[in-house]
């Protein structure tokens, strides 16, 4: 009899103790801005290349553009439904441009390409209006009359017989467009109409793009007669959607988590009362895991509170171990010291030992360069602490005597025995399996296929038809672009134009099919102020246009309209990035040309491959030695991104194991019990592992984490197995305690290993299984079976 | 030149034909039809010839003549090279167009401009004898026999049409000897194709 009962003066402070660092955390809680977009997949501390890919995924256009399939009815219906949307969605303001592959919607930005031709035109040169150079300029134009081309020239002939408009439009063909169907985009193979739609908010504003998409469905909703359907891709739904799905998939997750741990709890204990209890350190946890995210990061992700619902069943395991093993022997009413103080002796430094290996396999996640996982490890930490000293402090205030109640425990602890008993004999058997899963293993070679797109919330489908429409309207996600940085516009803009001269020579070689640039719309204010100084005097125009037309089809008398136009244009002021903000270019102004964050200025060079793909290597080499320019690899970035996020992500789960067992090691002082302990770990591991490779699951980054969270978890039941050693055989409560612990572990991991988002289901399908199997083998693996009484 | 090629039709033997079409099926009777004429262009599986082309429009003092090569190699690679006044070039090959003009490079996607891709279609379809390309586009209507033939053809769709109001190809055996392109507007162009150098 060391103490009395916890002094009520003690108890108080506790309590009160507690509930002051819950509401801290609840007001922590209440600031915190909830996020499901990209940010959880990208590096944390980009390097320079990664810095502009990251600007790029988040704010470039790509970001902010909606993919749009109608599809059903005759090619006619979808065309005039495309242009009845199209027409609805410029119209309604949020969007910045939309196109449908109607060239109707082009003639504004014609009519003002057309008045600043000769500020425009790369051809603009003083020797292009000497008699020779007119001359040169008047014949290549009129090679194309008497065509179907020549019909839209025709009608220029007299303003531009020089042809600087075609020169112009000639830049802007695109090597790659969609197919034209009635006039507007179509698949090719047919059955589609497409639109792309970029709005006007930034990407990262889901909300505006919850409001864009609500938009484009009511729309087209007037349209959906005749069988069409609407088909709706691209980034911002992909962020909203998954917002969407993220919050409901939490929510159903804790609600059905909740639900089926007060039922075990229930069956356990038999009293709404311990029930009630045993919640208290789960919800403490999970709001120290929130607080302590939104306190490092900034900013908490929905996958993270999603797979905080997993801690429920990890924490209230503190609390079944507390109110199961703090039961007085004889009712708590003996002479004995209370419960808890007995728990403090003989409980809790078992628990303490799991937390601690929990958490030394959390901890290595928590150091990830992959922001996803870092707020797993540091959400799971903060959350298994704060439900273990909530266990520790607050328990013995509110039960000091453990439950009371029964329920079915006898019966579990009795089965559990009973299997105990029995399952070394299977020993044999589980190596036997272990060596086949090894087997597997080696046969399969390569196991970590996966890719960045196994790490998004968003479902497989919905990436099919994302791909489709992509691949129908040549617009790749993860296409290449080249980045141009300067200081201001005008030096990023003659940037851009040392660097046009070069990819040039690359689409004159077939290296390169074509690429889109700023400078065909707006050159740098330096060439604009160049061209339209080679514009001849009217007088010496005349003069040499009388020379050159002589003997030629076209009269000199017909193009006083040129000499006019010419004469106006050298009295032209160049234009600006601020003057073309306002005029019919805007949108094509803002998806290649950009004031980055910093102030400086970027500017993106789309790059369309000759071929299927683009020679990276021969563009590199190209863009040698052009300063603040480099080749943007989309697709590759991401695949190298994910390749370091694997390569760390091995490293911390070798790091976090070797963490755990070094615990152990520390713990049990014997080389023989430790690696008696590692055994049925590593058996585990082997068979969750070979159990994945049998079913064809393609391995990422998140079952590697899972399998680090079956040696955490596990360690827990081999330690336990292990610290019974040398004790007379243990009662059924203790049993009962250990298998109603592993049930409510697998059951969590197993709800989330039925989420609808892949990242959470790939955690749960890993733990799930490797949890209950590091149980059943550290059963079986008991240093020295006894049999139950 | 089209008025001739028609009166080189012995006016008796469609007489003739008309009789026996009226009397019985034409099964045993083989018509020069579009399917006779695909088969007899089927056969070439690739060429190259010269051409010299007049186009006459309506604003210009005088017709803008032009020569060069067109080559093709079956299924769908053609190819039109000009030499004379001035180096161009156009060459498709699949759903794919390289321009070269003064110098320049580009490329596209032919079926972006479906009016475009109904002209290429038109040569394709004639020079692989494909009849299914070319009825996609266009109505066709066959004269001739196969040492002389004429391939009429009108844009079927109205975007087409809006642009280009015929063309007639004319052809002996295998070979194309000329392509006439009436335009919508009154323009016109006529292409002489030399004959193959056997």
């Amino acid at each position: 009899m060391t103490a009395a009962p916890l002094s009520r003066r003690r108890s108080v402070t506790v309590l009160l103790l507690w509930m002051v660092l819950v509401l801290a955390g609840l007001a922590q809680i209440a600031r915190t801005s909830f996020t499901a977009d990209l940010s959880a997949f990208l590096p944390a501390n980009p390097n320079e290349e990664q810095r502009v890919l990251i600007e790029q995924l988040k704010s470039g256009l790509p970001a902010r553009t909606l993919l749009i399939g109608i599809a059903g009815g005759s090619a006619q219906q979808r065309a005039a439904a495309s242009r009845a949307l199209a027409g609805e969605l410029r119209r309604s303001g949020l969007f910045e441009q939309v196109n449908n592959g109607e060239s109707e919607g082009w003639s504004e930005v014609g009519t003002w390409l057309f008045e600043r031709r000769y500020a425009l035109s790369p051809a603009v040169a003083p020797e292009r209006f000497s008699a020779g150079g007119l001359r040169d300029a008047i014949d290549e134009t009129l090679s194309l009359l008497g065509t179907p081309a020549g019909n839209a020239i025709k009608p220029l002939l007299d303003r531009d017989p020089t042809g600087e408009t075609q020169r112009i439009a000639e830049t802007l063909i695109p090597a790659r467009s969609p197919r034209t169907e009635e006039g507007v985009w179509a698949s090719r193979q047919g059955g589609r109409a497409l639109l792309m739609a970029a709005t006007a908010a930034p990407g990262a504003n889901l909300d505006a793009q919850a409001v864009a998409i609500a938009k484009v469905r009511a729309a087209f909703a007037p349209l959906a007669t005749n069988g069409l359907s609407l088909q709706l891709s691209g980034a911002p739904l992909f962020g909203v959607e998954s917002r969407a799905r993220i919050e409901h998939e939490v929510k159903w997750l804790v609600i059905v988590g909740t639900g089926v741990m007060s039922s075990l709890l229930l069956l356990a204990f038999a009293s709404p009362v311990a029930l009630a209890v045993a919640m208290l350190p789960v919800a403490t946890g999970v709001i120290a895991g929130i607080a302590a995210v939104s306190l490092g990061f900034g900013t908490v992700h929905g996958m993270t509170l999603g797979f905080g619902s997993t801690l429920i069943g990890e924490a209230v395991d503190y609390a079944i171990y507390y109110l199961i093993q703090a039961r007085g022997g004889s009712g708590g009413t003996s002479a004995q010291a209370p419960g808890w103080q007995r728990w403090l002796l003989s409980g809790w430094p078992t628990v303490r030992l799991g937390l601690l290996t929990s958490v030394c396999g959390f901890a290595a996640l928590a150091f990830s360069g992959f922001p996803g996982l870092a707020q797993l490890g540091v959400f799971s930490m903060a959350g298994l602490v704060g439900a273990a000293l909530a266990t520790r402090f607050v328990l013995p205030v509110l039960m000091p005597d453990g439950a009371r109640g029964v329920g079915l425990r006898r019966q579990l602890g009795r089965f559990a025995g009973r299997a105990l008993a029995w399952l070394p004999r299977l020993k044999w058997f589980w190596l036997a399996l272990g060596a086949a899963a090894a087997l597997l293993l080696w046969q399969r070679g390569e196991l970590w296929e996966a890719n960045l797109s196994s790490l998004s919330p968003i479902p497989a489908q919905a990436l099919a038809l994302d791909a489709s429409l992509r691949a129908d309207l040549t617009s790749s996600d993860g296409g290449a672009l080249v980045v141009v940085q300067g200081a201001d516009a005008e030096t990023t803009l003659q940037r851009v134009e040392g660097l046009t001269a070069r990819l040039d020579a690359l689409v004159e070689r077939r290296v390169l099919g074509g690429y889109d640039s700023i400078t065909r719309l707006l050159p740098s204010q330096a060439t604009q102020a160049r061209r339209l100084a080679s514009l001849p005097e009217p007088e010496a125009l005349r003069a040499a246009l009388a020379d050159a037309t002589r003997g030629g089809p076209l009269k000199a008398e017909r193009l006083t309209p040129f000499v006019d136009e010419v004469a106006r244009a050298r009295r032209q002021a160049p234009e600006t990035p601020e003057s073309a903000r306002k005029s019919p270019i805007a949108p094509l102004l803002g998806a290649l040309l950009l004031q980055q964050s910093d102030g400086s200025w970027a500017a993106l060079l789309p790059l369309q491959p000759a071929g299927d793909t683009l020679d990276t290597a021969a563009v590199s080499a190209a863009l040698n030695g052009l300063p603040g320019t480099q080749l943007l690899d989309i697709g590759q970035q991401l695949g190298r991104l994910y390749q370091r996020y694997l390569d760390e992500a091995k490293a911390q789960a070798l790091f976090g194991a070797l963490g755990v067992v070094l615990l152990m090691a520390f713990w049990l002082r014997s080389v023989k019990r430790v690696l008696a302990v590692c055994q049925p770990l590593l058996l585990a591991v082997l068979l969750t592992l070979g159990g994945l490779a049998a079913l064809h699951v393609t391995l990422g980054i998140l079952h590697l984490v899972g399998l680090l969270l079956v040696v955490a978890v596990g360690s827990n039941y081999a330690l336990f197995f292990d610290l019974l050693r040398g004790q007379a055989a243990p009662d059924d409560d203790t049993l009962a305690s250990m298998l109603l612990a592993n049930l409510t572990t697998v059951l969590s991991f197993g709800l989330i290993a039925l989420s609808s988002i892949p990242a959470l289901s790939a955690i749960g399908r890993v733990v799930a299984p490797g949890a209950l199997l590091a149980l059943v083998l550290a059963a079986s693996f008991v240093p020295r079976a006894r049999k139950p009484l | 030149m089209t008025s001739g090629v028609k009166t080189l039709r012995p006016e008796r033997r469609r007489l003739l034909a008309a009789a026996v079409l009226a009397l019985a099926a034409p099964s045993a009777w083989a018509a020069f039809d579009l399917a006779a004429l695909m088969a007899l262009l089927a056969q070439r599986k690739s060429g190259e010839a010269r051409f010299t082309e007049e186009r006459f429009v309506s604003t210009l003092d005088s017709p803008l003549r032009s020569s060069g090569t067109l080559s093709f190699t079956a299924p769908d690679r053609f190819a039109r090279t000009t030499t004379e006044p001035r180096a161009e070039a156009m060459e498709v090959q699949g759903n794919q167009l390289v321009l070269r003009r003064g110098g320049r490079t580009r490329q596209l996607t032919l079926d972006a401009v479906p009016e475009l891709a109904a002209l290429v279609d038109a040569l394709r379809g004639t020079l692989s004898g494909d009849a299914s390309a070319l009825q996609k586009h266009f109505r066709t209507e066959v004269s001739g026999g196969a040492a002389k033939w004429v391939l009429l053809l009108t844009p079927l769709d109205a975007r087409l049409a809006a642009q280009v109001q015929q063309l007639e190809i004319v052809g002996q055996g295998p070979d194309l000897r000329s392509i006439a392109l009436r335009l919508a507007g009154g323009d016109r162009s006529l292409m002489l194709i030399d004959p193959p150098a056997k």
